[in-house]
């Protein structure tokens, strides 16, 4: 090995450990301005909470009233029953609620995932390097990605809801202009990741710009774009769920009714049934990618 | 009307400073069949590829059937050149996600009106040639088969069908024979001589037995020159030693 080779072999490594020299500053800076403020506590107790809690969550509420007391008495200070809830009863209209609760949740997070798409489309196709667009175009299609995926989806939903008003539109909206900026990312990517020779082979016979992009670039990507959607609309099924919160409807306000009122066994059935939903997508979605790749 | 397909003069490609391609002159004639031979690096690929416009030279002329191909001024002019170029390059030269069959239509997009070629619906007559030319390479039964599926050889196939269903003027093969069994290799090349009977075809060969097979006019390329052009069956022992010496 002579000099120039080891130096660029060195120059190399040097960049490397720099790097990540670099990142172990960034953690360390991270833990030690977090320790020096006493902000790294775990509270008073916290193995009792955590106990109290398991053990809370761990009755989700429909089971909890259908294999525990039925009824739930309502008593005065001295000791008379003044009133005698069916909680059987009472939990299946708070259980038809949280069906119609999880439809809502699953239209925002699905018309959001397909306008994100939509809108994502043209700004994927643009800020693709191999597509060539003028430098201007190109920076300002980056520039409308990169701010849609810096703004979290809440933050949309909490301004959007005071442009168009409670319900699921402002939960549509959010989703779409949050998952825009990676959809379009994603889109990008698999424009950039392309089979250049598979366009060579169609632009070789003569074929116009247009007849190229749908003869070799089209089916060469829809897959992948096929994929990058279903992944979202996973993603966004989960994202939509605390959407509720902010008055955009769906499971979140039942989350929320939840915690505020410290119905810990409610909170356990929501989050059963958007665990199931979402493994349930995942599971669909898996096998339709598996199919398409 | 001239009788030369290709006209090449003062070409000369020059990248960060090392010269990849000096080409002083060099006519191709009609319906000549043409060996390109050389070491790797040597510029061969590189002279294939200037010929349809993919790689642009840094100086000279390139007359491709009486079209300019460089110096141009606008990429689309380069279309009508490409409609009536055919290639067969080395290793997967299609639409990977596309079936056999399509791959063979797509040498038909030039001459098809956009807005039906978008929606890929083709003429009676379209289907016909796209089949007749896959049965011609002995591959109709794959026809729904897609092309990152097949084999080497098949790949090959449909590649010459693409050709045959564009019935260019002129072929170029890039190594088209390379990763490919001899026996393959073999079947590849008479399919592609056979397809290029009325065509004049350049081919890029590594292997010096096929030449006799698939040209009669033999170019040895050396460090991006000419050093050899003469007849394959004039071509020595002594000659091909010193071209990969």
């Amino acid at each position: 090995m002579n000099w120039m080779q080891f130096k660029a072999r060195m120059k190399g490594r040097l960049g490397f450990f720099g790097l990540v020299f670099l990142y172990a500053l960034i953690v360390f800076s991270c833990v030690y301005s977090l320790a020096t403020a006493g902000d790294l506590s775990m509270g008073r107790n916290p193995v009792a909470n955590f106990i109290k809690t398991a053990t809370e969550f761990a009755r989700p509420s429909f089971l909890d009233v259908w294999l525990g007391d039925p009824a739930y008495k309502y008593t005065s200070d001295d000791g008379t029953v003044l009133r005698v809830e069916d909680r059987q009863a009472v939990e299946k209209q708070w259980l038809i609620q949280l069906a119609f609760a999880t439809w809502t949740t699953f239209k925002i997070a699905t018309l959001g995932s397909l306008l994100g798409a939509i809108l994502a489309l043209p700004f994927g196709v643009l800020s693709a390097k191999n597509i060539k667009a003028p430098r201007v175009v190109t920076a300002l299609s980056r520039l409308v990605l990169d701010t849609s995926r810096s703004i979290h989806t809440l933050v949309f939903g909490l301004v959007l809801v005071g442009i168009v008003g409670l319900g699921p539109t402002a939960g549509i909206l959010a989703i779409a202009f949050h998952s825009l900026g990676t959809y379009g990312k994603l889109f990008a990517e698999s424009i950039e990741t392309l089979d250049m020779a598979s366009i060579e082979a169609v632009k070789g016979v003569g074929a116009s710009p247009s007849q190229t992009f749908f003869w070799s670039v089209w089916p060469s990507v829809l897959p992948q774009w096929v994929s990058s959607h279903l992944y979202l609309w996973e993603y966004n099924i989960r994202d939509s769920t605390i959407l509720g919160i902010i008055g955009a409807g769906g499971l979140g306000l039942l989350i929320s009714e939840a915690v505020a009122l410290f119905q810990w066994g409610r909170l356990s059935s929501i989050l059963i049934v958007v665990v199931l939903m979402v493994t349930a997508f995942d599971a669909i979605s898996r096998r339709i990618r598996t199919a398409l790749l | 009307m001239s009788s030369n397909i290709i006209q090449i003069d003062g070409l000369e490609m020059v990248i960060s400073g090392r010269r990849i391609l000096k080409v002083d002159s060099l006519a191709v004639g009609q319906g000549e069949k043409v060996a390109i031979l050389g070491r790797n690096g040597a510029g061969k690929s590189t002279l294939l590829r200037c010929l349809n416009g993919f790689v642009k030279p840094t100086a000279g002329r390139i007359v491709v059937n009486e079209r300019v191909v460089f110096p141009l001024r606008r990429e689309r002019d380069l279309r009508p050149v490409r409609a009536e170029v055919g290639q067969v390059l080395q290793g997967l030269h299609l639409v990977a996600r596309l079936s056999a069959m399509e791959n063979v239509l797509v040498g038909g997009l030039a001459s098809m009106p956009r807005l039906r070629s978008w929606a890929r619906i083709f003429t009676h007559e379209e289907t016909q040639r796209a089949q007749a030319a896959l049965k011609a390479v002995g591959m109709a039964h794959l026809a729904d088969k897609r092309a990152d599926k097949l084999s080497g050889g098949e790949r090959q196939k449909v590649a010459i069908a693409r050709m045959l269903m564009q019935q260019p003027k002129l072929v170029l093969a890039d190594e088209p024979t390379a990763a490919l069994d001899p026996t393959a290799a073999d079947e590849v090349c008479e399919l592609l001589v056979k397809a290029s009977e009325k065509a004049t075809l350049i081919t890029v060969v590594h292997n010096v037995n096929l030449v006799p097979l698939l040209s009669h006019r033999v170019i040895g390329l050396k460090a991006g020159e000419v050093v050899l052009d003469c007849a394959s069956d004039q071509l020595t022992p002594a000659q091909l030693n010193s071209l990969y010496e």
